[in-house]
């Protein structure tokens, strides 16, 4: 147990940094400068002629050697407007955004890279940027691709129940709008690869910090025109990923970069490469109005969805189908919904693509409707609370079809809320508000509530519901596990660990998790599956191996299989205690002695294999209904009370609490691990974070310094609750989480914020909320 | 251009010639293969790659190997009694303070220097002492907790 964290915290890792082959080369990619430009020449016959360069790969040369890159998602086929662009991992006739590779420069060194880099002779022909999302909605915009003729990607528009109804029906309508800047995950060891291939064998073998090694597989063999089967992927240790590491358009030109030198190459991403070419996401602005009662329910919202995809989340990454989730989230934990109509924009512009970040687009919608949430409450004069538990689905009505057609599991929410207001110790903050407030202090309470769609199985698209695991036992009694759930820092080696030896009744110390790889079918981790997709085929194949371990016992020991245990990797008879046998006795049993030939007759003409078991598992959830996309729904509350210092904008975190419900838990530390850095992940982006683009496309802030993620100082004490409402459509009960505490983090504080600000009258537009916009916007307040 | 130096890395002394532009980072990494120092952003804003250089914690990114001539340098492997875990790192898997692991050796360097250098601290200074080690996974939460759990192993006298 803990093998992996033995070795990480001793300096064993093994990253992709850490790899070191025979004769390997070094890939660095020469982005462009500008963020719209036509490339009129590539001239790197300076650069060639240094020492230890050993080839550069320009866009010239990828659209002959490579296909396009592939689409990830596609709904063109099934009448949506949804374009995907032909587009190369270098740029081959311009760039569309700055820092787009236009070369990939393979040497000894990567220092001697960098000084080729300095001779390579590139000259732009500058053409207009858009980097504005309501400029390049406008006819007459520049357009990023000249292809089409606007530059709209996704256009779709999502009607549930009868919105007009829901308006008529009102006492109020209320207006609201919300942006959220751009930000990612920025994972601590950027994205990377070694790429070796084999000129004689035509194999490809890869290792990639990646979080799903089978559909980079699937993704990267497409790109280089290679057979799947020639092309294999191992995960190194990954050192954070967030949704960052579901792409691999640059890793294609590692692959070719090794397959143009017969060099095994390494690429190790720069932080400044990773800002400026790493995939992005939130930069959403919603713009609607909510129906409300006079008591506050809550009867339906309409709104206009604008989503700043870049240069695009189709082919370079894998985020423009978020908007799906993103609208249809909306409805989030309540039930009077009558109508929810949203017109949905995906735009391109010319900055880095965008890809999935945790929360992914389900985050956008649930923020959103946070947001009103709020702003109803104040302006009714009935506390957050009260509003949402008036609106709440009950307890008893679950599995619970939402408007938007996704299936609740199951979930006691007014509980989950009830118990965090509790822990913040709600009503003793707001009596200290009161009192401040008399001091000249401006304390807030926020509350948020979220239901996280976790697990996704979607059609027309690489995220189908796609997974294996494999458990067998060794030839001297040990467990070797392999699943689609690859470690990526969340704790998966643990979990999976601690579930395999449950249900076999082996070990723990006995389990070994293998190595992730694109061996095994499966797509991996992001939508908060691991939990949910592969883990329900892990504990379906223990559960047979288990039932084929006890038969095997049963016949060895002479004994009903009815009546035989395991516990810690022995068998015995539940009737006569002297028929015992280990685990190791076992295997030595059915592998040599006596061997295949001494098992039960029906096993034999079966050609069963041995103590090996490989299952999938598919959401019983998403069968039944084919619009619940997710297979679990968890929930969440958090109270966050902040102190404005509203001469300095500066905002302090004085509480924070948090309740959720996992359904059935697998292991308490990992999910709290998880939720203590997703909530700090979303007070960062509350606060601080933020990609800021000029207009011509620039990127201000590309490093940690101007970037401003939460250090130590800036995360909060937090006090956590669980409630654990087991789902009836997986295989313990459990849900997944990864993603949620990063979208309702990031709802209370902005909610706590405005609280805190209410005698100014001032409804937080936008996030993060800097220390500059609060001082803006007391200003505003007070002038007018 | 080389420059000649010598060092004491994690107790073993080195004599090497470096290139003027590496720095200590790279040759820690690159020549005398300690990859427990991590590459983050070069910047000096991360923090994964600290070591302690004549006792201090610094970022490895920012100094240049041959600025380094004569100083002792230790890193997480020196912290190892053979193959036995030093307390602080057992700590850190107790208390599930390990989640990709790429900036746990900084931060244990870091923390290793502040156990061995304040008598007593609160959570705040905790938190501003590792202010300088970026962590996106645990929100720090668990990482204060394995910190003032090894101060526990510390004070008993489990600590080398």
């Amino acid at each position: 147990m803990e093998e992996r964290e033995r070795r990480l915290v001793s300096g064993k890792g093994f990253y992709v940094d850490d790899i070191e082959l025979p004769n390997m080369a070094h890939c660095i990619f020469v982005g462009s400068p500008y963020a719209h430009a036509r490339i009129k020449s590539v001239d790197v016959s300076r650069a060639l002629r240094l020492n230890g360069v050993l080839a550069i790969i320009t866009g010239k040369e990828v659209a002959k050697l490579m296909d396009p890159l592939p689409a990830t998602s596609n709904y063109e086929a099934i009448g949506w407007h949804w374009r995907t662009p032909k587009v190369y991992p270098l740029a081959v006739d311009k760039v569309r955004f700055q820092g787009e590779p236009v070369a990939a420069i393979i040497a000894e060194h990567p220092y001697i890279a960098l000084d080729a880099a300095d001779l390579i002779d590139i000259e732009y022909e500058l053409l207009p940027p858009v980097s504005d999302v309501n400029e390049a909605m406008q006819p007459g915009s520049p357009l990023v691709y000249e292809e089409w003729e606007d530059n709209m990607q996704v256009h779709l528009e999502f009607n549930f129940g009868d919105i007009d109804a829901a308006f008529k029906e009102a006492d109020r309508i209320l207006r609201v709008s919300w942006h959220e800047g751009r930000v990612s995950g920025f994972p601590i060891e950027a994205r990377g690869c070694v790429a070796s291939y084999d000129r004689i064998t035509g194999m490809l073998n890869m290792w990639s910090s990646t979080q799903a090694p089978f559909l980079g597989r699937q993704y990267i063999s497409s790109a280089l025109r290679l057979p799947t089967n020639k092309v294999r992927i191992v995960v190194a240790d990954v050192g954070g990923a967030f949704g960052n590491k579901l792409n691999w358009w640059k890793d294609t030109v590692v692959g070719l970069g090794s397959i143009v030198t017969g060099r095994p190459v390494k690429w190790v991403e720069s932080k400044r490469e990773l800002f400026l070419t790493g995939s992005h996401n939130r930069d959403v602005t919603w713009e609607g109005e909510v129906a409300v009662k006079n008591d506050g329910s809550i009867l339906g919202v309409k709104a206009k969805f604008v989503k700043d995809l870049g240069v695009e989340g189709t082919n370079r990454g894998s985020a423009a189908m978020g908007i799906i989730p993103a609208c249809c989230s909306v409805p989030n934990a309540y039930r009077l919904f009558k109508g929810l109509k949203i017109e949905a924009c995906g735009v391109v512009t010319n900055k880095s693509p965008y890809c999935a970040y945790r929360g992914y687009g389900k985050d956008k919608g649930i923020k959103f409707m946070e947001r009103i949430m709020q702003i109803v409450s104040r302006e009714l004069n009935i506390e957050p609370e009260q509003i949402r538990l008036g609106n709440f689905i009950q307890p008893h009505q679950f599995p619970y079809k939402q408007i938007s057609g996704y299936v609740y599991d199951s979930g006691d929410y007014p509980a989950v809320l009830k118990k965090a207001l509790k822990l913040g110790k709600v009503d003793l903050w707001r009596e200290k508000q009161r009192q401040a407030r008399k001091q000249g202090k401006y304390i807030g309470v926020g509350v948020a509530f979220m239901v996280e769609p976790a697990g996704v199985a979607a059609p027309h698209c690489i995220y189908g519901g796609l997974t294996q695991a494999r458990v067998r036992i060794t030839s001297d009694g040990l467990v070797e596990v392999e699943n689609d759930q690859t470690e990526i820092g969340q704790g998966s080696t643990i979990t999976r660990t601690k579930v395999v030896a449950n249900i076999l009744g082996a070990k723990i110390d006995d389990i070994e998790v293998k190595r992730d790889s694109s061996d095994m079918p499966g797509s991996g981790v992001y939508s908060s599956r691991g939990a949910v997709y592969p883990t329900g085929a892990l504990i379906r194949a223990a559960r047979e191996l288990r039932v084929r371990m006890i038969k095997f016992a049963g016949h060895f020991l002479n004994e009903e299989p009815a009546h035989i245990d395991i516990t810690d990797g022995v068998f015995h008879s539940t009737k006569d205690p002297t028929k015992r046998m280990s685990l190791k006795e076992l295997a030595d049993c059915a592998y040599f002695r006596p061997g295949p030939r001494g098992l039960p007759h029906d096993m034999q003409v079966k050609h069963e294999i041995l103590l090996d078991v490989s299952a999938s598992w598919f959401s019983p959830n998403t069968a039944q209904n084919p619009t619940s996309t997710y297979a679990t729904y968890c929930s969440g509350a958090d109270i966050a009370v902040v102190e404005v210092d509203v001469e300095t904008g500066a905002v302090s975190i004085l509480k924070y609490a948090h309740v959720h419900d996992a359904g059935t838990l697998l292991d308490k530390d990992v999910v709290e691990g998880q939720i203590f850095g997703g909530i700090v992940q979303g007070i960062g982006e509350a606060l601080s974070e933020e990609l800021v683009y000029t207009r011509s496309g620039e990127l201000l802030n590309n490093s940690y310094t101007d970037y401003v993620m939460p250090t130590a100082q800036d995360s909060p004490d937090i006090v956590m609750g669980h409630i654990e409402t087991p789902s009836p459509f997986t295989e313990l009960g459990q849900k997944g989480i990864g993603e949620a505490p990063v979208i309702t983090s990031k709802a209370a504080i902005i909610n706590a914020i405005e609280d805190a600000l209410s005698p100014f009258n001032i409804r937080v537009p936008e996030s993060p909320a800097t220390r500059e916009r609060i001082r803006r916007w007391i200003l505003e307040s007070q002038e007018g | 251009m080389k420059v000649p130096i010598k060092t004491k890395v994690n107790g073993k002394l080195y004599e090497q010639e470096v290139e003027a532009r590496s720095t200590l980072l790279d040759i820690l990494r690159d020549e005398l293969k300690i990859k427990s120092v991590h590459r983050g952003c070069e910047d000096g804003e991360c923090g994964a790659c600290t070591v302690l250089l004549n006792g201090k914690p610094v970022c490895s990114c920012l100094v240049l190997a041959a600025q380094v001539d004569g100083a002792e340098i230790t890193t997480v492997e020196g912290l190892l009694k053979g193959d036995e875990l030093h307390p602080l790192m057992l700590a850190f898997i107790e208390n599930h303070a390990v989640q990709c692991g790429y900036c746990t050796p900084g931060v244990i360097m870091t923390a290793y220097y502040l156990l061995n250098n304040l008598a007593d601290f609160t959570d705040e200074d905790l938190r501003r002492g590792i202010e300088g080690n970026l962590c996106r996974c645990t929100g720090y939460i668990h990482i204060i907790k394995a910190i003032k759990a090894a101060k526990k192993c510390k004070d008993s006298g489990n600590w080398w």
